[in-house]
């Protein structure tokens, strides 16, 4: 089973936490959170496993935030059972966050990976992966171009869906 | 050597095929239409702009004014005018504004409309030179159609696009 | 245009190819660097349909956002409607009547094929044949009128709902359906003898803008861009949903990924699509068309979920993040094209401007879904 494999390599990089989800019933089998400067890393674990790249984008949590201030879960874990660590969760987070989502699938076998991880609203940047996968290139800059997210090392992070002289990021909630 | 004239013979062969599979189609019936003289009929679901009802006992509009239909629309292209005159029960449709402009043809409000007071018309041949054609009262437009019911008298913004008379063919 | 300007340099010259250009179905715009009739760099440039169907989506109900699927690829408008009501269905929770499965399936895979079959008459078209495009299109609108009649629009089908399809088939579908299989059973043969043996498409196709399975991984191509690379990924049999499991096809594989395997493998899926539909007209069982208890109102409950469906493009993904309320959270729309496309950069390099457009078309494109 490469969700082991995965699952066991991710665990090395001490992720923020790590699910092991019902395919039938969220359609990923696996849903990790890693801080931000993890994600070149994990980027690299599921490229050595051999998956590709479905998409990036992002989440913007302020509206969650607003309606809950003091909650220390995590939304997008809402009813789910925590299962595996969320140990630092605990930290409640009092500012608005941003998530962004990585997918991953592969061809082989029914295994689909969600790698997410959140960064503070007021500064959104972490790391690009496109020197891993290529093909992040152009999610990156769409995810850009919605929520001003900087993607630190990407090549051009310049208006690609918006007109080219847009100075708004549409998907921003608020 | 020997293979470049396998492709030749070969080429030559494969596009001899195709200009008899065209040639052949010279003896077959047309299958285009003389679209402005000649247009299909359209099927029996098709959905073209939205049209009032008319109930077969009274030969009033169906519908009772409840917006059911101007609350669905994804693109907000209905507005229903009714009023309640004096010792009325119900809401009498006066104005029923259809925003051609804006509408998907998704047929939402003919799924929302409890009383089945809206239908498909099948009209495609739909064109115009200025938007405010688009803009109709599906209301006026009804009373034209069925002179019996009450006289048309109100008029709002915009005209009515004269109906094309379809000829059909098979 | 000021980014034009700055990369121009004195060996090489920079061409415009569209946003009205043919090839390009559409608007789409590749900007090419050209030395002589090379290609150095072609970086396409989107955006030119773009509108926002994410934030369309957060602003109004899970019903009402349904005539938007149709509008992004108005080709296989079936397809994103079936990702996306399989996507809100899985948040919901609602139990779809096996009847309406299996028209959901045999609809889809009409749509398939017509957008297949015009995809084919397109793309000989931009490669200088004028001919296959009225073939294909005398048989796509016999497809048309079917759908005509089943959805009630002829492009932007709208057909799907949550918790079953739109109305029930009336009783010349299934005769009507029957008689476009067998139909097309004879056509296929007429087509592989008309275009895929001639010898100029061959020559005009095979070796031509090859990608390798590595280069599919890496920029997450899918559908039958992945196949013709000798990547086996149908998200029908690698992810199934609905009713593919129950139904017996093959996924057409070709691992020269040249554009003729890309032109091969799409002509396999059209048999290989009349195949499900048999199977689905022979096994469609009577009943109702509409869970009963679909809610009219729908507040899926709080979480994220991901569908992905094979439209005819790809995998057409669905990221529904929902808050609980009636109107999604965040409505995130992956369309395959857009992968597909990304690789073209690289794909293109050093190749001929002719071969460039033979490459392009091989990707079958839809902007509008591109740009969403």
């Amino acid at each position: 089973m490469i969700r082991d494999k995965i699952k066991k390599e991710m665990a090395a990089l001490s992720p923020v936490a790590m699910l092991e989800t019902e395919h039938a019933a969220k359609g990923y089998d696996l849903d990790v959170r890693v801080s931000p400067d993890q994600v070149v890393a994990a980027a690299e674990i599921m490229d050595r496993a051999g998956f590709f790249i479905e998409a990036v984008t992002g989440v913007d949590w302020l509206l969650e935030a607003k309606a809950a201030p003091p909650k220390p879960k995590a939304p997008s874990e809402a009813g789910e059972q925590p299962e595996g660590g969320g140990a630092a969760e605990e930290a409640a987070p009092t500012a608005p966050e941003m998530e962004v989502v990585y997918d991953f699938n592969i061809a082989s076998e029914l295994c689909r990976v969600v790698v997410r991880t959140r960064i503070p609203r007021d500064n959104p940047e972490l790391p690009t992966i496109q020197q891993v996968y290529p093909g992040a290139n152009w999610h990156e800059r769409e995810t850009h171009d919605f929520f001003g997210i900087k993607f630190v090392g990407h090549p051009n992070l310049t208006p690609f869906l918006l007109p080219e002289d847009a100075d708004f990021h549409p998907l921003l909630k608020g | 050597m020997v293979d470049y004239f396998k492709e030749l013979i070969g080429g030559t062969i494969s596009l001899a095929t195709g200009l008899w599979i065209t040639f052949k189609y010279m003896w077959q019936p047309v299958i285009t239409l003389q679209y402005p003289r000649q247009s299909v009929k359209m099927t029996r679901r098709h959905r073209s702009h939205i049209e009032l009802a008319r109930d077969s006992e009274t030969g009033e509009v169906k519908c009772i004014v409840c917006g059911m239909c101007q609350r669905a629309c994804p693109s907000n292209c209905i507005t229903v005018i009714g009023e309640k005159s004096e010792g009325a029960k119900k809401k009498v449709l006066t104005k029923y504004i259809l925003n051609y402009n804006t509408c998907s043809l998704c047929g939402m409000c003919v799924e929302n409309c409890k009383p089945e007071a809206i239908t498909f018309s099948d009209e495609y041949n739909m064109a115009g030179y200025r938007k405010e054609d688009f803009i109709m009262d599906l209301k006026k437009r009804f009373d034209e159609k069925n002179p019996k019911s009450a006289a048309a008298t109100h008029n709002v913004a915009g005209g009515l696009k004269e109906d094309i008379t379809r000829t059909s063919s098979n | 245009m000021r980014q034009l300007i700055e990369s121009q340099s004195d060996e090489t010259f920079i061409l415009n190819l569209g946003p009205q250009h043919p090839s390009t179905h559409g608007v789409l715009r590749v900007k090419l660097q050209l030395d002589g009739e090379y290609i150095v760099e072609a970086e396409p440039v989107l955006g030119y349909c773009h509108r926002m169907h994410e934030k369309m989506g957060e602003n109004r109900t899970f019903a009402q956002f349904m005539p938007n699927c149709g509008r992004m690829d108005y080709l296989s408008a079936l397809a994103y409607n079936h990702g996306y009501v399989c996507a809100v269905e899985k948040a919901a929770g609602i139990e779809v009547p096996e009847r309406a499965e299996w028209l959901r399936v045999i609809t889809v895979e009409l749509n398939r094929i017509s957008s297949h079959l015009l995809w084919f008459g397109a793309y000989l078209l931009d490669l200088g044949g004028f001919t296959p495009l009225l073939y294909a299109f005398d048989d796509r609108e016999r497809l048309l009128d079917i759908l005509d009649t089943v959805t009630g629009s002829r492009l932007t089908y709208c057909y799907f709902r949550f918790g079953g399809v739109y109305n029930d088939i009336d009783e010349n579908f299934v005769p009507a359906v029957r008689e476009f299989v067998a139909r097309m059973r004879t056509r296929l043969p007429m087509y592989h003898k008309l275009v895929t043996k001639n010898i100029i498409l061959m020559k005009r196709l095979e070796g031509i803008g090859p990608v390798s399975a590595e280069m599919v991984r890496k920029y997450g191509a899918t559908g039958p861009v992945a196949r013709g690379s000798g990547v086996s990924y149908d998200v029908r049999k690698n992810e199934p949903y609905s009713v593919y499991p129950e139904v017996d096809f093959d996924v057409p594989v070709y691992s020269e990924g040249d554009s003729m395997a890309r032109y091969k493998v799409r002509m396999d899926e059209i048999e290989q699509s009349l195949r499900i539909i048999e199977q689905g007209l022979n096994r469609l069982p009577e009943g109702p068309v509409m869970a009963p208890k679909a809610p009219k109102i729908l507040k899926p409950p709080k979480g994220d979920f991901y569908q992905a469906v094979e439209a005819a493009r790809g995998s057409f993904g669905v990221r529904l993040v929902s808050d609980g309320t009636n109107t999604p959270y965040r409505l995130k729309l992956r369309s395959p094209s857009y992968s597909n496309l990304s690789l073209f950069g690289e794909a293109a390099q050093g190749m001929l401007i002719a071969d460039a457009i033979a490459l392009l078309g091989s990707l079958d494109l839809v902007i509008p879904e591109i740009d969403r």
